[in-house]
């Protein structure tokens, strides 16, 4: 999947990055639940907290 | 009696304008990712006023908070400096090293969708001008429009991972900081570095 959009041109020439590929959200929303998840998984069994 | 509830028991972590500054940013933050991405998930509603006014808002609140660093602040107190390297889980100063990388990412992410966001102002009426699609080419425009999309996009995850901090009981002297301004003294002298941070 692409980070970018593309527009093709009419005339056949090379197409035109016109933005992001908002199809990428949910995996940047993924990516941060990732990182929660592997924390805490991690202070819980590799390092518990002293408090 | 509460650790803290004694006026001698705190260490004054965070000004009353530095917690206003935080909160007006989340909340401008919080409305500009909804106004950017609802839309894009299906939910049709007017959202380029509301995204534009409160972005320009962000704009001077950022502004606002740059020049207070620089000159009102202690501004290498978040700067990654040579003690964090070597001994990145030692007791750091004011903040540890986790605090300023994510404190890195979210001002390149920020100014790079205030950046953008800026330029594609020009493609939106407003009452100060008529917009002007043609101001910039269309590849430039699709870099712009790129790099805002981007930056908005990886704010998601960014915010996820600052709520979930924020919450974490072992992290809840930060948030109470950030709420009421203060940490108490046992927090000062058990995770500070008083010569790295130094209060008296």
């Amino acid at each position: 999947m692409s980070l970018f959009r593309y527009a093709s041109s009419i005339y056949g020439g090379s197409d035109t990055l016109i933005g992001a590929n908002y199809g990428l959200l949910p995996w940047f929303a993924l990516l941060g639940v990732a990182f929660v998840i592997a924390h805490a998984v991690f202070k819980a069994v590799a390092a518990p907290s002293k408090t | 009696m509460t650790l803290g509830s004694t006026p001698a028991d705190r260490i004054e972590r965070h000004k009353f304008v530095d917690r206003a500054y935080h909160w007006t940013m989340a909340v401008a933050v919080l409305i500009l990712l909804v106004t950017a991405f609802l839309p894009i998930l299906g939910v049709k509603f007017e959202w380029v006023g509301i995204h534009w006014v409160t972005g320009l808002l962000l704009t001077f609140i950022v502004l606002f908070h740059i020049i207070r660093a620089c000159f009102w602040q202690n501004f290498w107190a978040m700067m990654i400096d040579g003690e964090d390297l070597k001994a990145p889980f030692a007791k750091p100063g004011k903040y540890n090293l986790a605090q300023k990388l994510y404190h890195l990412a979210i001002s390149v992410l920020i100014l790079a969708a205030i950046a953008s966001g800026l330029l594609m102002w020009r493609k939106v009426d407003t009452p100060f001008w008529q917009r002007d699609p043609y101001w910039l080419s269309d590849k430039s425009w699709g870099l712009v429009y790129a790099i805002h999309g981007l930056a908005g996009m990886a704010l998601v995850t960014m915010v996820i991972i600052h709520v979930y901090f924020a919450l974490r009981p072992d992290e809840w002297q930060f948030t109470r900081s950030m709420l009421r301004g203060w940490i108490t003294r046992k927090e000062y002298t058990d995770h500070h570095d008083p010569r790295r941070w130094p209060k008296s």
